[in-house]
Order: structure tokens, then sequence, then C-alpha cells
């Protein structure tokens, strides 16, 4: 985590002088929990429950459970959140969980709810219009959502990638 | 005096040092290999077969590792989340260039070195190559001609196995093929209508590769799952690894010793000859000497390159590190075609097409000399069109399972021309991470390489339009950066005069006869067929020679 990131952290989670009414073992926790998150690549770091909530349903949206499986049963979201958080920079990743609370400020906008409390169809239509519009946080969320699903075990079983035929025909009946 | 330990020391385990290992040890010479690297275990270390979600990165590759230790490295089209391990450490391995003239310089240490993550095409030359510096007035002649190096090529083809079509081209040689891999429907297509456009100027030949198409010497053939740079663990494509280093093991007379890191060739002034060479043990950083009574190095050019110029010796000519060749790529075009759309391919073929080289072979072109030629391929978009493509939901789900239409593609490989202000030399204080001094490389591409270069967009224009392609989208990259083939050779080039070239005719250098350079490093010209097969070839004439000088008492 760089300096930047790990202040606004700090400040959102506990707020620093909040730290005086912390009991010893409690201060402790909390040491390590900074810690873990300071030193790179040691630990896995997450989205917030929202964010991940979010990143899941919209995954769905994007690629659903037909007479296939969809995103979910293809555990897109765990992609996704592995990229954000051990791939992209961190000004990238900022700029879609900025994406993310567009997201819902629009959802709100339209039906009063954040986007994960949202009726399906509202889902749908807002994420549609952010994909018309060439947003590009949600371009980036398509790609990933697209990628992971079609590089897991599930979604490259579904759609028959990455199979190993054993032999080569240049013109094979479909 | 105590006599040297072994016979011979092969400088490197790649494709040439294996070859080197292979001919020696068969010709009766106790053989020591040094190899900077890694052992490689093929049931421990090739890892083709893994699917993309046992990748944490799922095939994108691990961003800010690659970023921290890999930044030039990664630049190799080979390059990806698992074969990254086959290439070096960029850290570790430091060297510099003019700030304004990047030059990637690509490197693998480990026993097999790039050998195990080559393209795998071959290609002979042909008297077109081998005459043209001496037709041109360009740098020096070739020592050699075709006649001299095509029982080598024979010799190297019928063991490591390349599988191709006989087309009957001057310049570009048949050899001894197994069966060739199949065109797909498109590319049979798009090679009969330029026969009807072209006839016998620009003619689509399946690519010759050295991927076995039936059981050779022990190998069992391509079952076509795709990533070999990833390794092949039924040794199906020709590596050291996979076949000269098992065949120099099996006379008894090889010593394969990795991490060994030459410091310098170790030189006798007195009798004008190497006595050995001194390494530093890349794990404990011990150093320790070997002797034998000849020296091949086969490091790879530039390494080979930098031995020479840290050891003092071969370089009365100036010539040590100069003539810095590459492949010039990035110049093509591609289209679409319409048909078969009931068609599709199945498996992955590890090879494609070539078109063998057309400018300067029976006309003249007005803008440049030499060629090049085309590697190229076509198929179905797939899942990958998918991932910008518009809409959510259904819609997109049926788009992911949809094969979109046959897209062709040429992509030109070009001759550089060997000039010697293209240089390395020795870095006056940079070492690398075992304190032997780096390298500062100085290269660029000349007029003639960027005419080349904007030949290849009109004439792959021209092809696709032979074929009735749609939508023909001539290459929008600029040139490659020197070095970005992989192809870089010319920096102890063979001639026919001690005072301009570093070898003879039979890769010995011209100043110490005990000394061998048979790696890219010997090369006069760089013709634009991928290079590896001539580096097979002549070090495996280098070493019939030197056998035969020692049995002489020559060296």
């Amino acid at each position: 985590m760089e300096r930047r990131e790990l202040i606004r952290w700090l400040v959102a989670t506990a707020g620093l002088h909040g730290l005086v009414s912390l009991a010893p073992a409690e201060l402790l926790a909390f040491g390590r929990d900074v810690h873990r998150r300071v030193t790179p690549h040691a630990t896995r770091r997450t989205l917030t429950a929202h964010a991940e909530q979010t990143v899941t349903i919209a995954a769905e949206r994007i690629i659903p459970g037909t007479d296939t499986p969809g995103a979910t049963a293809a555990g897109v979201s765990d992609f996704i959140e592995k990229m954000l958080m051990d791939w992209h920079t961190l000004a990238e990743r900022e700029h879609f969980l900025a994406g993310l609370t567009d997201l819902d400020a629009r959802c709100r906008a339209r039906s009063g709810r954040d986007f994960i409390d949202c009726a399906e169809a509202d889902q749908v239509a807002v994420l549609s219009a952010l994909d018309e519009a060439k947003q590009d946080w949600f371009a980036r969320l398509k790609y990933l959502t697209v990628y992971g699903y079609c590089t897991s075990e599930v979604g490259a079983r579904a759609l028959g990638l990455f199979q190993l035929a054993g032999r080569y025909d240049g013109c094979a009946s479909l | 005096m105590t006599p040297p330990t072994f016979d011979a020391i092969v400088v490197g385990s790649g494709i040439t040092g294996g070859w080197a290992a292979k001919e020696l040890t068969e010709l009766g010479l106790r053989t020591l290999v040094l190899e900077a690297g890694r052992p490689i275990v093929p049931e421990r270390d090739y890892v083709e077969h893994k699917p993309p979600w046992e990748m944490p990165f799922r095939g994108l590759g691990d961003r800010r590792a690659t970023a921290s230790r890999q930044s030039i490295q990664s630049h190799s089209v080979s390059f990806d989340e698992l074969s990254h391990v086959f290439w070096t450490d960029d850290v570790d391995n430091p060297y510099t260039t003019p700030a304004d003239r990047p030059f990637y310089w690509f490197r693998a240490r480990q026993v097999g070195g790039k050998s195990i993550i080559w393209g795998r095409q071959v290609y002979r030359w042909s008297d077109l190559d081998f005459e043209a510096n001496l037709r041109e007035g360009i740098a020096v002649d070739w020592p050699i001609r075709y006649k001299d190096i095509a029982p080598w090529y024979d010799h190297v083809e019928r063991f490591i196995g390349v599988s191709g079509q006989k087309e009957g081209l001057a310049q570009l040689p048949d050899g001894e093929f197994l069966p060739p891999m199949a065109l797909n429907c498109a590319e049979q297509y798009v090679r009969q209508r330029m026969q009807e456009r072209f006839g016998r100027d620009r003619v689509l030949t399946i690519g010759r590769v050295a991927n076995l198409t039936a059981p050779h010497n022990g190998r069992a053939p391509c079952h076509y799952c795709g990533p070999c740079h990833r390794g092949c663990i039924t040794r199906s494509y020709f590596s050291s690894v996979n076949a000269t280093l098992p065949a120099a093991r099996a006379t008894g007379r090889l010593t394969l010793r990795p991490f060994s890191i030459v410091k310098r060739l170790v030189y006798d002034s007195k009798k004008n000859r190497v006595t050995g060479v001194r390494i530093i043990d890349a794990q404990t950083k011990q150093e320790r000497e070997y002797t034998a009574r000849v020296v091949f190095l086969c490091a790879s050019s530039l390494e080979s390159a930098r031995i020479l110029l840290n050891s003092g010796v071969a370089n009365s000519s100036g010539q040590v590190g100069r003539n810095i060749m590459d492949h010039i790529k990035w110049g093509g075009a591609s289209g679409q075609l319409d048909g078969w759309t009931d068609r599709r391919v199945i498996g992955n073929r590890p090879n494609g097409i070539y078109v063998p080289r057309f400018r300067n072979v029976t006309s003249r072109h007005p803008d440049f000399i030499r060629g090049y030629g085309f590697q190229g391929g076509a198929d179905r978009d797939g899942w990958e069109a998918a991932l910008h493509a518009p809409g959510i939901g259904r819609a997109l789900k049926v788009r992911m399972s949809e094969l979109g239409p046959w897209s062709m593609s040429f992509a030109g490989f070009g001759e550089m021309l060997p000039r010697e202000e293209n240089r390395a030399t020795l870095h006056p204080t940079l070492v690398d991470a075992w304190g032997v001094p780096s390298l500062h490389i100085d290269c660029r591409w000349s007029d003639n390489e960027l005419a080349i270069h904007r030949d290849m967009n009109v004439a792959a224009a021209e092809l696709l339009d032979a074929a009735g392609a749609k939508h023909i989208e001539p290459s929008t990259s600029g040139p490659s950066t020197p070095g970005g083939t992989n192809h870089e050779m010319g920096t102890a080039r063979m001639g026919r005069d001690p005072k301009t070239s570093v070898l003879n005719d039979w890769n010995q250098t011209w100043d110490v006869p005990n000394l061998f350079v048979t790696d890219g490093a010997a090369m006069t010209s760089s013709g634009c067929q991928n290079p590896s097969l001539t580096y097979m070839a002549l070090t495996a004439r280098a070493c019939h020679y030197a056998v035969e000088q020692l049995k002489r008492g020559e060296l």
C-alpha cells in the first residue's frame, strides 16, 4: 500500500484520534492490520464488502447465468478483485472504485437505492447506459469480466475453450 | 605440467552449445559444458499444459514483478506469465544503451538457454545471402558459400527434425523435411490466389519448423497443444534439453556444469592458446578454473562478444562487438476473407505460413537492397473479440461463443545490414550481480532497414488484395526496437582477412587457433531468414574441423 492510500485508509476506517480510546489488545490488532496492508504482496488485500458485492452483481449482469453458467458461477469477481489489488496500479484501482461509486449515484438517482439493492431491470439499464457511453472504467470492468469468465475453468468448459485436441485440423466442420 | 582437465570446453548450453556438446562428445572429446544458469528438469520445469485458471493472473502475467525485474525481457514475444522463468532478471544482468537508442537484449540463462523459448522456424540460406556482401560491396565477404554449408544443413536437419514443404525455390533451398504441417482452408486459398497473380515470384508455403510431425530419433510427434515456449514434455520440438544434450550425455563424455558464469578465458601468451576458462559459481560466487585443449564460445552473440572483450583476446581486428544485426519487423498487413463460415481450426498449430523473400531476387527494388520474408497465418476471431464488443447480457454471451470471420495476416522480417558503428563495448563501470563487466550497446536501424520496413506494408497489402481480402489494414506499428526480434548476431564475424574479421571460414578465431565462436556472433550478414539453423550448421561444421585439427596436433 502506498503512503497516500494508507493515510486515506486510516482516516476512513478509525480516524486516528479514535485510537486513544482503544485497549492494548485492540491497538495491537489494529497495528497488525496496518502492517498487513503496508507489506506489499504479504497478504491478500480485499475490496470492501460493498464494492465486492457491486462487482459480483455487475459481472453477473454482464454475463448472466442462462442455460450455461454466468459470471458468479465462474467466480469472476474473485479474479477481478485479484487484478484490482495485485495487478493494476493504484491510480487505475482508484479510478475503477470511483466508477463503482458513480454507479451507486446513478442508481440512487434512478430508483433511490444503491446498485446492489436496485431491481435487476434497473441494474441492467444503468450498466447498458454506461456501456453505450463507453465509460472507460466500465470498459475495464467488462474486459475483466469477459476475460475472467473465459479463462475460468467453468467458463472455458461452457465455451469449449483451452481444450487439448491432440491434433490439428485446419479445416474442420463446425 | 598437469594435462588439461577436459579435451574441450563449451561455453553455453543453448542451441549452439548443445550442438557443440553433441558433436564434440560423439567425436570422442571429453567435453565440459559451462552454463551460467540453473539446471532444467523437463518433468519439473515444463508447464505447457497448464490452463489459464491455474495461473494467478490467468496469463496476463505478474505486472508488478515484471516491471521491477524483467522490464526488458518482457518485450519478447515468447515472454508470458509462465515462460518468464526462462528469461533473465534484468536487475541482476544490467546493460546500457544511449538514451535515444534503445536495444532489447533478450537473454536466457538455464540449461538449454534460449532453445527452450525459441520460435523454432528454420530456413536455409542460399548464395543470394552468402554472396550479397561481396556483390554489393557491403562490409566484408562471407568466407563460405552455400556448397560449404549445405551438407551441414542436411546433418542438422536430419537430427533435429524439421517439418516443411519443398518448394524448389533458389533463394530458399529445400531441406530434409518431415511431412509438412497443414495449411488451413483460408491459407490454402490465399496460396492459390497468390500463385495466380504472382506465379513463382511470391509463394506462400507452410512454415519450416523444428516441431516433429512424425516420430523422429526417439522423440514423439507434436500434439498441437500450442505454447511451445513453456517447454515440451513430449520433446516434440527441438531444444538442447530435448535432443542434443541427451545425445551428448549418452556418449559418457559430457560433463555439464550449471551455475557457471564465465568471467574470462585464460590465455597463455607464450603459446598463443587459451588454456581454459575462469568461472564464478553463480550460487557461491567462488571462482575456479577449468582447463581444456580447445574452447568453443556458444554463449549467444552478445555474451560471446562480452567474454572476448572481458578476456582481451581474439580482437586484433577490432571487430569484436561490432556489426550488431537483428531483423527489423512490425511491418505487414491483415485483412478479412469471406467464406468457410462452417469451418474452424482444431488444435494449436505451433507454426504459421512463410512467404520467402521476393524483393531483389530477380529484379531490383529502387528503394533498398536485400529484402524480407513474411510470416503469419489465417484464423477466425474467437472469444477475445468479445473483450471489446458492445453490449452486455445474453447478446454478449452469445458473442463470446461465436467465431468471427477469417482473417489473414502477414508480418515481415527484414534483413539488417552489418555496420561497424552498431557496436557493443565494455561498460567502464557497470557490472552484473557477479561482478562481471557489462555491455554498453549502441545500435540503430539504417535507412535501408527503414525502407524495407515501409515496403512490408505495401507488399503485404498486395498479397491480401490478390486474395480478395476485405478491410485490408496495413500495420500502424513503427519499426521494432533493434534486438526485439531476438535474432541478434554479427559481433565476431567470419571473414577472409584477419584484419577485418574475427573468425576464419571454420569459425576459428584468427588470433588464437584453439578458440572457436559458433553462435550468432559469427554471422557476416543477417539474411532475412530466422538464423538458428545456420548457427547450428556452422557449429557442427566447426566441431568436425576442430577435432580433425586436434588429431593432427594443429591446435
